[in-house]
């Protein structure tokens, strides 16, 4: 798509559907990770496993046939630390970027000083940029490692299949089932866990 | 209308955006925020700082010139539409606060650490579990390693927090 205008539309258009679908459904990207480490509950967690899965097999379908816009810049250390430290900030301003947008459209206060305050935290980051350019920015990025500034380089479903000449469908095939295999883990350990409540729940009635 | 009187089944809230995420993909790009978060970031440090003072500061020349057509910013602005839409028309509007100051504490903190952690990796939650992983991109797995580990270290340190 060409014009910026027609861009912002879409993008608006789209943003429109996911604030209004993830309203009504109370998903949390924060829930999926927390809930299933603290309590062990996988409600968010199986809705983001199912999307995950649709996403793979469309993004990688497309790429096969060199179509889409995939993300392209290069990958190191900073992605780790990086969402290592956004992992933590989620868990304790209880929100993500989805559920901050989408908690102060239902008038949460809380959720709008998690934004500001995210908003603070990039401009910091951006004095922080400046002052030592780590991690490299986009125009010096060569798509190949680069180990002295602790980048691996540009790798996707798209170079993989150029590289081994296997369709990147194939790969995401794979991913897929990968994923597959985890939410049939949570699903039987639900099951199980669901059994064993039943189990209480009997006991307590037959005593 | 039923669909603003129950909660919906995330199950399928996800797998609708997921279809719409594939089409965007197509369009322009997968769904991403963090991307607009930093390009608003920009548009608001240039509106108090003036254009040739924040042209002082590399990173918003270099990385990211301020720019409001940028079409990432426009995802945020209408998810905060249609979430507003959605919970207005399901009685669900209304103003909270955080009641205590611990829970300021903790969102400010919070709040400060995911603007540093997203500009820190070029990517945000979205763009890890919507974006880079179903791509296959290398990025995803390592960011996928990050934000667990960092969301196990963040429930403990809640746990903790509940339990005092």
């Amino acid at each position: 798509m060409e014009s910026a205008i027609g861009e912002c539309l879409v993008a608006f258009v789209f943003g429109s559907v996911v604030g209004l679908l993830v309203q009504r459904s109370r998903f949390c990207n924060t829930a999926a990770l927390r809930d299933a480490i603290l309590f062990k509950t996988f409600r968010n967690t199986k809705a983001l496993l199912v999307a995950m899965m649709i996403l793979t097999i469309g993004f990688t379908t497309f790429l096969t046939f060199g179509e889409g816009n995939p993300m392209h810049f290069d990958v190191g250390l900073n992605q780790v630390i990086g969402l290592f430290l956004f992992g933590i900030g989620m868990v304790l301003a209880g929100a993500c970027t989805v559920s901050t947008w989408v908690k102060t459209g239902e008038g949460n206060v809380g959720a709008l000083w998690a934004l500001l305050f995210t908003f603070i935290g990039m401009f910091l980051f951006s004095l922080l940029w400046s002052a030592n350019y780590w991690p490299p920015a986009a125009g010096s990025m060569t798509g190949e490692p680069n180990l002295e500034a602790l980048q691996l380089g540009y790798s996707n479903a798209a170079t993989l299949q150029e590289k081994f000449g296997i369709p990147a469908v194939v790969f995401g095939m794979v991913q897929t089932l990968v994923l597959y295999a985890i939410y049939r883990a949570i699903r039987r350990k639900e099951m199980a866990q669901q059994t064993h409540h039943d189990e209480l729940a009997a006991q307590h009635a037959a005593e | 209308m039923d669909f603003f009187k129950k909660t919906l089944d995330p199950v399928i809230a996800l797998s609708a955006i997921a279809v719409l995420d594939i089409f965007l993909f197509l369009v322009v790009g997968a769904w991403t925020v963090g991307g607009g978060e930093t390009m608003m970031t920009g548009l608001f440090a240039e509106a108090v700082m003036g254009e040739e003072q924040l042209a002082r500061i590399p990173f918003w020349s270099l990385v990211f010139k301020p720019d409001a057509s940028y079409w990432k910013i426009y995802i945020s602005l209408g998810m905060l539409f249609g979430a507003f839409v959605g919970a207005v028309l399901s009685n669900e509007f209304y103003l909270r606060f955080p009641r205590r100051l611990s829970e300021w504490v903790l969102i400010t903190i919070g709040g400060l650490l995911m603007g540093v952690g997203i500009r820190l990796a070029f990517v945000c939650n979205v763009s890890t579990f919507f974006g880079l992983t179903p791509e296959m991109n290398l990025g995803g797995y390592l960011s996928i390693s990050g934000i667990i580990a960092g969301a196990w270290v963040g429930s403990m340190i809640y746990k903790k927090i509940l339990e005092g």
